[in-house]
């Protein structure tokens, strides 16, 4: 071991690590850019045309134009931005499950947190005629009621493997089955109501639905970015994190509690929009390189796929449709292939 | 005084003690081997001492303070280790993986500083991994995966280091070579090493110290020389054998009889 190796060491580990955090910055910064545009443009298109800078001009109150100001700040901001919260949560959310879990099958829409919020909320809609805030509240009870369901069936030395991802599955569709007798239940305009809610769809947000994921998704998304760290730790096993100081109980249940709230909130305002959470952190991982699972480009790749999904629904299929149908119709496919690769690969268990 | 001991510990899973009442000094600057036959509780002992598992009674000291009452942080960076079981997530490359083992020295909002890079180089060099920075794991053989798990339980930079059954899934070739590079470690930085090992004649060859083990508790410590005798492995392993000296080292040698 000379002294010249030691310098050539360094900087090829030096080089690569540079060239990673390069790639996080630009990948980010596009990332960001392009939800921003995506943002933007949702509020451009429709029966009213508007440009760019009116847009941006009444969003940011620079300009007092009654009449744009009524489409803008009126109509298509808070589905903009409902499209934006959705998205930034469950792309968070997803790639939080799947590290924690160690399966990129394990998102919250697979393993019964989504179902459970949804059977909460649409008891509430048909039972009690719910609405607003309330439905928020049930969501997230449902979401936590799910989540200790799983923790308490699933758990043993940790969860990592298939055991968690079928009971997840088993107890997602129990809820699905109860949410359909709820469904029988109800009136036939509650029911109506139901069924677009469950499709999952960003144009129905609720005002302070919208306002409590907003701010939940500014508080929470910091909060996540801190115990990236801890959950860098925590893929290693728990074990090796444990040994590395990590204190493995308190940051697995803090990334936890972050997740199932975030997706919660997300449940309530759109409703259980499937495969959003399952393919954003993996399509994060692409862009970054493998194994970086970054919680921040998730949640924007989740607010682009989810602005994507609400344009292409909305604008350009014949008939208007509910967002989730469009994320489901791109989702399922990567589902398949994910489940033929990784059974090939033997990973993932 | 020994900076790594336990004091009457008492560790075990569930409601099942396995290991009871246990006193043992970890010498300081040497390699120290543990062994004994499945399930005798040599893991536990390594899990209790490295304070991933809690003792039910008795405590472990490290540098003269128990060990519960020092901060998770604190201890990461006197002690590491490496457990039997590590996952590398999927397609994680070696650089990532090492580098991993900065945690205990990283902070909140504390970046990546030049001493991290040191550190992280310093541990690839030691394990001869250097070449293989920009490799995902995954292409890597069983050997070289477990170098690397070596280096990122280095770049924690730790004075001990305790390695948890490290040859198990290894061929004859790539055991002896972890082996040597422990012993390596151990003269060159005098890290203080506790290898679990099932093999009793590598254990005899390259550790300075050996605590055999049965049925939860200690039977024999000492020096290899001292300890292993054809009684002593009868009692511990059960094996009626006879004990030579190895023709290369004159470490005792175990052969069945």
């Amino acid at each position: 071991m000379t002294a010249t190796t030691t310098v050539s060491t360094t900087g090829a580990f030096r080089a690569i690590r540079r060239r990673r955090n390069a790639r996080a910055l630009v990948v980010t910064c596009a990332l960001t850019l392009a939800v921003g545009a995506l943002f933007v443009l949702t509020m451009m298109v429709g029966s009213f045309q508007l440009t760019a800078g009116e847009v941006i001009a009444s969003v940011l109150h620079l300009r007092e134009d009654p009449s744009v100001d009524f489409v803008v700040r009126g109509l298509r901001l808070p589905t903009a931005a409902a499209a934006l919260a959705v998205g930034l949560a469950l792309g968070a959310a997803g790639t939080i499950f799947q590290q924690l879990l160690r399966n990129p099958l394990a998102s919250p829409d697979f393993v019964g947190i989504n179902s459970g919020a949804g059977l909460a909320a649409i008891t509430g809609i048909v039972l009690l005629q719910a609405g607003g805030l309330a439905v928020s509240a049930l969501a997230l009870a449902g979401a936590i009621v799910a989540a200790l369901l799983m923790y308490v069936l699933a758990w043993r030395d940790g969860v990592a493997g298939y055991r968690f991802i079928l009971i997840g599955i088993g107890a997602a569709l129990f809820f699905d089955g109860l949410i359909g007798y709820m469904l029988t239940r109800a009136r036939l305009n509650d029911a109506q109501q139901a069924m677009h809610w469950l499709t999952g769809s960003v144009g129905q947000a609720d005002a302070a639905e919208l306002r409590l994921l907003l701010a939940a998704v500014a508080v929470l998304l910091p909060v996540a970015l801190l115990l990236q760290r801890q959950l860098r730790g925590l893929e290693l096993g728990d074990d090796a994190a444990r040994a590395l100081g990590v204190r493995t109980e308190l940051s697995r249940a803090g990334l936890l509690a972050t997740a199932v709230v975030l997706t919660a909130l997300a449940v309530a305002v759109a409703g259980p929009m499937i495969f959003v959470a399952l393919v954003a952190g993996p399509i994060a991982n692409r862009l970054l390189g493998p194994a970086t699972g970054g919680i921040v480009p998730a949640a924007l790749v989740g607010a682009t796929l989810v602005l994507v999904a609400d344009l292409v629904a909305v604008h350009l299929l014949p008939t208007p449709l509910p967002t989730g149908v469009v994320t489901g119709a791109v989702g399922a496919p990567y589902l398949l292939w994910l489940l033929a690769t990784t059974n090939r690969q033997g990973a993932g268990g | 005084m020994t900076r790594l001991h336990a004091e009457g510990v008492t560790l075990g899973y569930d409601d099942q003690p396995i290991v009871t009442g246990l006193d043992v000094r970890i010498p300081d600057g040497k390699v120290t081997a543990i062994v004994g036959a499945n399930a005798c509780g040599k893991s536990t002992l390594l899990r209790g001492l490295a304070r991933l598992l809690k003792p039910r009674a008795g405590a472990v000291f490290l540098d003269g303070k128990a060990m519960s009452e020092l901060g998770t942080h604190e201890v990461a960076k006197t002690l590491g280790l490496l457990p039997q079981t590590p996952v590398a997530p999927d397609g994680i490359t070696v650089a990532d993986l090492v580098s991993r083992g900065r945690y205990p020295h990283q902070g909140w909002f504390r970046r990546w500083t030049d001493g991290d890079d040191d550190a992280v180089t310093r541990a690839l060099e030691a394990t001869g991994t250097a070449a293989l920075v920009d490799r995902p794991i995954r292409q890597l053989s069983g050997g070289q995966r477990q170098r690397v798990w070596v280096a990122m339980a280095l770049a924690q930079d730790t004075d001990l280091l305790l390695l948890d059954e490290p040859t198990t899934y290894l061929d004859i070739n790539h055991q002896v070579e972890l082996l040597r590079l422990l012993r390596k470690l151990n003269a060159e930085s005098g890290k203080t090493i506790v290898v679990v090992l099932h093999d009793l004649n590598l254990a005899c060859r390259f550790c300075d110290h050996v605590i055999a083990m049965a049925d939860g508790s200690v039977v024999a410590e000492g020096e290899p020389t001292a300890v292993i005798t054809a009684e002593l492995v009868e009692k511990v392993f059960g094996l009626s054998c006879v004990v030579v000296p190895d023709p290369v080292a004159g470490t005792p040698m175990v052969v069945p009889s």
